[in-house]
C-alpha cells in the first residue's frame, strides 16, 4: 500500500471533503493524543482562563467570589510589597543570573582542559545540582550560619569577620546567589556541549596566526557558544522568576515557627514568595491570580526582549 | 600569556623546545590546580554534610568546628554505657563516668570502682572526646518522632515519596508515549499546528495554574491531604516528555512500520510491539527525569499537603528543621538519606542525565 503524503485536500475546502483515509488518520492521531488533549483543557486552558477570571475578583475560597473589576491590579500598583518582592528578583535576575552564567562558562572551559581524572571532575561539577532543594538549601543554611558555619570559620582563618549571612538583610540574597552558584551544574553541561562542537580546525589555525590564548576565547569561543548563552540566559530569567523553594526555606529556617516569609525583613520575599504568600497564607486568590497573570505577562516581556536583543549578539554558523 | 618571546640567537633549537616543554607543563599544572581548587567548592559542602551528620550532639556547635566528627568516650559500667569525663577537683584531674545530671551538679563515679559516687559540679567537667563517627545519627533521624504524638517519623516521609515518584513515573509513561507516537508517526490534519499548542503550554508559569487547580482539587473534589492532585495530572501527558519522545520516534525507520502495515497491523499494534520495544532507552530516561522530578519537588507538596502524615521527603525535611531548630547532625543525617537515592541514580545513568540535561537544560 503506498502512502500518499499529502491528502487529497485542497485548503480552503471544508474538512467533510477529506478522503476517508485522511479521515481516519484523522481519529488515530486524535486518539493516540487524546489524553493530552483533555489534559491540555483540564490542567492549561481552564486554570489559565479560571485564574484571568479570579485576578478580577475578591476571592477568599470559603466565602463566594465577588467581581471587583480591575481593583486588583491597582491595589497591586500601591503596595509596596509587591514592588520590594519585583526588586528582589530583578536582584536576582540581574546580579545572580549573569553571574551564574559566567561561573559556568569558566567551569565548563576548566573541564574542557584534557588533564587526569577529567572524568571525575566533571562528576564532582555537576552532583551539587541534582541534590534536591530542600536539602541543599538546608546544608547551605548550615554551612553560612553565622557562629559556628564552616564558612566564617574559614574566611576567620584568613583574618577575614564574615557577615551574618542568610540573617543579615544585606547578605541574604547574596546568600542566595551563592546556594545557586554551587548547583550549576546543568549549565556547565551545556556550555561544554557547546565548547566540544567548537571545531579543533578553528582553534588551531587561529593558534598558528599567532592569536593568544585570550584572543581565540574572545574571538572564537565566545562568540560561537552565543547561542547556548542566549538559551541559558533565557531560561535562568524565566527559573529566577519562578524562584520559591531556596527562598521558602532560607526564612523558615532563620525565623521562628510559622511566622515571616521573606525574613529576615522581607529582603527574600521574591515575586513568588509574595504571590503563595497573599495566596495560601492570607487566601486572598483573586489578589494571587493577578499577581500571577502580571508574572506570565513579565515573562513573555523578558523573552520577547531577549530573543530580539539577541540578533545584535549571537552569532549563528552559516547564518 | 601564550606569546612568549624567545631570544633567538642565543638559545639553539634544544633549549628552545625545552623552555615551551617547560611552559607546557606548567601551564598545565596551574590548570590542573585550578580545576582543583573549584572542585573543592564543589565537594566541600557535601563531605561538610557528611561530617556533620557523624556528629555527636556538643561536637555540632564547637567553636572552630572540626571536620572529623569526635563524640563523647564511653564506658561500660554494670549494664550500662555511660560518657567519660575530665573532673578537676582541688587541682587533681581525674577521668570519671557521668552517671546523672541534676541542678549543675553531676554524679560521677570511677568505673573501676562504681560502688562510689561523687557529687561535682558540672563546670569543673569537660567531657573526654575520641575521633569517633556516629552512624546512630541515621538511625535515629529516621526513626525520630517529627511531630510528637502524631507517629510520623522520617520513614513516613520516604514511603509517601516513593508513592509520589512511583506513580508519576506510570503516569507519565503512559500518558506521554502515545501522544508522542500520535505526533511524531501519524499523518493527520491539523497536527503541526497542535503540536506548537504542546510546545506553547511550556511557557505557562506555574504560578498561573496553580490557583485555579488548588481550588478545583480541594473544593471541587476534595483532594487535600491526598497524593492525588501530584499524581493525576501526570496521567494527562506533558509537554517536554512528549517532545522528547517525538523526537526519538521520528528516528525510527518507517519501513519497519510498513511492513507490520502490509500485513494488516493496526497503528496500535505498531506502536506496541514496534515502537515501545526499540524505544526503551528513551523510556529509561524519562523515568530517571520523572523520578528526579518528583523527590525534588517542595512547592505542589507544599500547596496540598498540609498533614505530616501524607509529607513527602521535601516537606518533612523543611518541617523537621522548623521543629528541631537544633539537631543538625540529625538533620544532616536525614539530608544525606534524601540525597542519597539521586546520587547513586545518577552513577546508574550518567549518560541519561547528561543528554537529559544537554536537551533541555532541566531544573530551575
Amino acid at each position: 500500500m503506498a502512502l500518499t503524503n499529502t491528502p487529497r485536500v485542497h485548503p480552503g475546502r471544508s474538512p467533510k471533503r477529506w478522503s476517508p483515509r485522511t479521515r481516519r488518520q484523522l481519529w488515530t492521531g486524535l486518539a493516540f493524543i487524546s489524553l493530552w488533549i483533555c489534559g491540555f483543557f483540564l490542567f492549561n486552558l481552564y486554570p489559565m482562563l479560571a485564574s484571568l477570571y479570579y485576578s478580577f475578583t475578591e476571592y477568599h475560597i470559603k466565602q463566594p467570589l465577588v467581581w471587583i473589576g480591575s481593583l486588583n491590579y491597582v491595589n497591586l500598583v500601591r503596595d509596596p510589597l509587591f514592588w520590594r518582592s519585583l526588586y528582589n528578583t530583578g536582584y536576582m535576575v540581574v546580579i545572580g543570573v549573569p553571574l551564574s552564567l559566567i561561573v559556568s562558562f569558566i567551569c565548563a572551559l576548566l573541564l574542557n582542559i584534557k588533564i587526569p581524572g577529567q572524568s571525575i571532575y566533571r562528576v564532582i561539577y555537576f552532583l551539587p545540582s541534582i541534590v534536591p532543594v530542600v536539602a541543599s538549601t538546608l546544608l547551605w543554611l548550615w554551612i553560612l550560619n553565622p557562629n559556628s558555619g564552616l564558612l566564617n570559620t574559614l574566611l576567620a582563618e584568613v583574618g577575614i569577620r564574615g557577615p551574618n549571612w542568610t540573617r543579615d538583610p544585606f547578605w541574604a540574597k547574596p546568600s542566595l546567589i551563592l546556594l545557586g552558584l554551587w548547583g550549576v551544574g546543568n549549565t556547565i553541561i551545556i556550555y561544554l556541549a557547546g565548547l566540544q562542537d567548537i571545531p579543533q580546525t578553528l582553534m588551531e589555525a587561529a593558534e598558528l596566526d599567532g592569536a593568544s590564548w585570550w584572543q581565540r576565547l574572545w574571538k572564537i569561543t565566545i562568540p560561537l557558544v552565543s547561542p547556548i548563552t542566549l538559551f541559558n540566559l533565557i531560561i535562568g530569567v524565566i527559573a529566577t522568576f519562578q524562584y520559591f523553594a531556596q527562598a521558602y526555606v532560607l526564612s523558615a529556617g532563620i525565623s521562628p515557627v510559622g511566622s515571616g516569609l521573606g525574613a529576615p525583613l522581607n529582603s527574600t520575599l521574591f515575586y513568588s514568595v509574595y504571590l503563595y504568600q497573599q495566596g495560601f497564607v492570607y487566601l486572598k486568590m483573586g489578589y494571587a491570580s493577578a499577581q500571577a497573570w502580571i508574572l506570565f505577562v513579565i515573562i513573555l516581556i523578558c523573552t520577547v526582549l531577549l530573543l530580539r536583543s539577541s540578533e545584535h549578539w549571537t552569532y549563528y554558523e552559516g547564518g | 600569556m601564550a606569546d612568549w618571546a624567545v631570544t633567538p640567537g642565543r638559545s639553539t633549537g634544544h633549549t628552545l623546545l625545552a623552555v615551551r616543554q617547560v611552559r607546557r607543563l606548567l601551564a598545565r599544572l596551574a590548570s590542573h590546580l585550578m580545576v582543583m581548587a573549584v572542585g573543592l567548592f564543589f565537594l566541600v559542602p557535601f563531605l561538610w554534610m557528611l561530617s556533620t551528620a557523624l556528629k555527636s550532639d556538643q561536637d555540632v556547635f564547637r567553636v572552630p568546628p572540626t571536620w572529623l566528627p569526635h563524640d563523647n568516650l564511653y564506658v561500660q559500667v554494670g549494664d550500662q554505657q555511660l560518657p567519660m569525663y575530665r573532673v578537676t577537683i582541688e587541682g587533681h584531674t581525674r577521668q570519671l563516668a557521668l552517671q546523672s545530671i541534676a541542678e549543675g551538679y553531676g554524679i560521677f563515679l570511677d568505673p573501676a570502682n562504681p560502688a562510689q559516687t561523687e557529687k561535682i559540679r558540672m563546670r569543673y567537667a569537660e567531657p573526654v572526646l575520641v575521633v569517633g563517627l556516629r552512624w546512630r545519627n541515621f538511625v535515629d533521624a529516621m526513626n525520630r518522632a517529627t511531630r510528637p504524638g502524631l507517629g510520623v517519623t522520617f520513614w513516613t516521609y520516604v514511603q509517601n515519596s516513593l508513592i509520589v515518584a512511583i506513580f508519576s513515573i506510570i503516569g507519565t509513561l503512559v500518558s506521554c508515549a502515545p501522544a508522542a507516537y500520535g505526533f511524531a508517526r501519524i499523518r493527520w490534519p491539523g497536527r503541526d499546528l497542535v503540536f506548537i499548542l504542546v510546545l506553547a503550554t511550556m511557557m505557562l508559569p506555574f504560578q498561573v495554574t496553580m490557583i485555579p487547580l488548588y481550588i478545583f482539587f480541594t473544593t471541587r473534589l476534595g483532594w487535600s491531604n491526598t497524593f492525588l492532585p501530584l499524581i493525576v495530572p501526570t496521567f494527562f501527558g506533558n509537554a517536554f516528555d512528549i517532545f522528547l519522545l517525538r523526537q526519538f520516534f521520528r528516528t525510527i525507520p518507517e519501513e519497519l512500520a510498513d511492513a507490520a502495515r502490509v500485513d494488516g497491523a493496526s497503528e496500535f499494534r505498531i506502536f506496541w510491539n514496534i515502537m515501545l520495544p526499540l524505544s526503551v532507552p528513551v523510556l529509561a530516561t524519562i523515568t530517571v527525569f520523572t523520578f528526579l522530578w518528583a523527590w525534588n519537588d517542595f512547592q505542589g507538596p507544599l500547596i496540598y499537603l498540609t498533614d505530616p502524615r501524607r509529607f513527602t521527603m521535601a516537606l518533612g525535611l523543611q518541617d523537621f528543621q522548623q521543629q528541631h531548630a537544633v539537631a543538625w547532625n540529625q538533620l544532616m543525617a536525614a539530608a544525606t538519606i534524601f540525597t542519597v537515592p539521586i546520587v547513586v541514580l545518577f552513577f546508574f545513568a550518567q549518560r541519561t542525565f547528561i543528554q537529559g540535561v544537554k536537551l533541555t537544560g532541566l531544573k530551575g
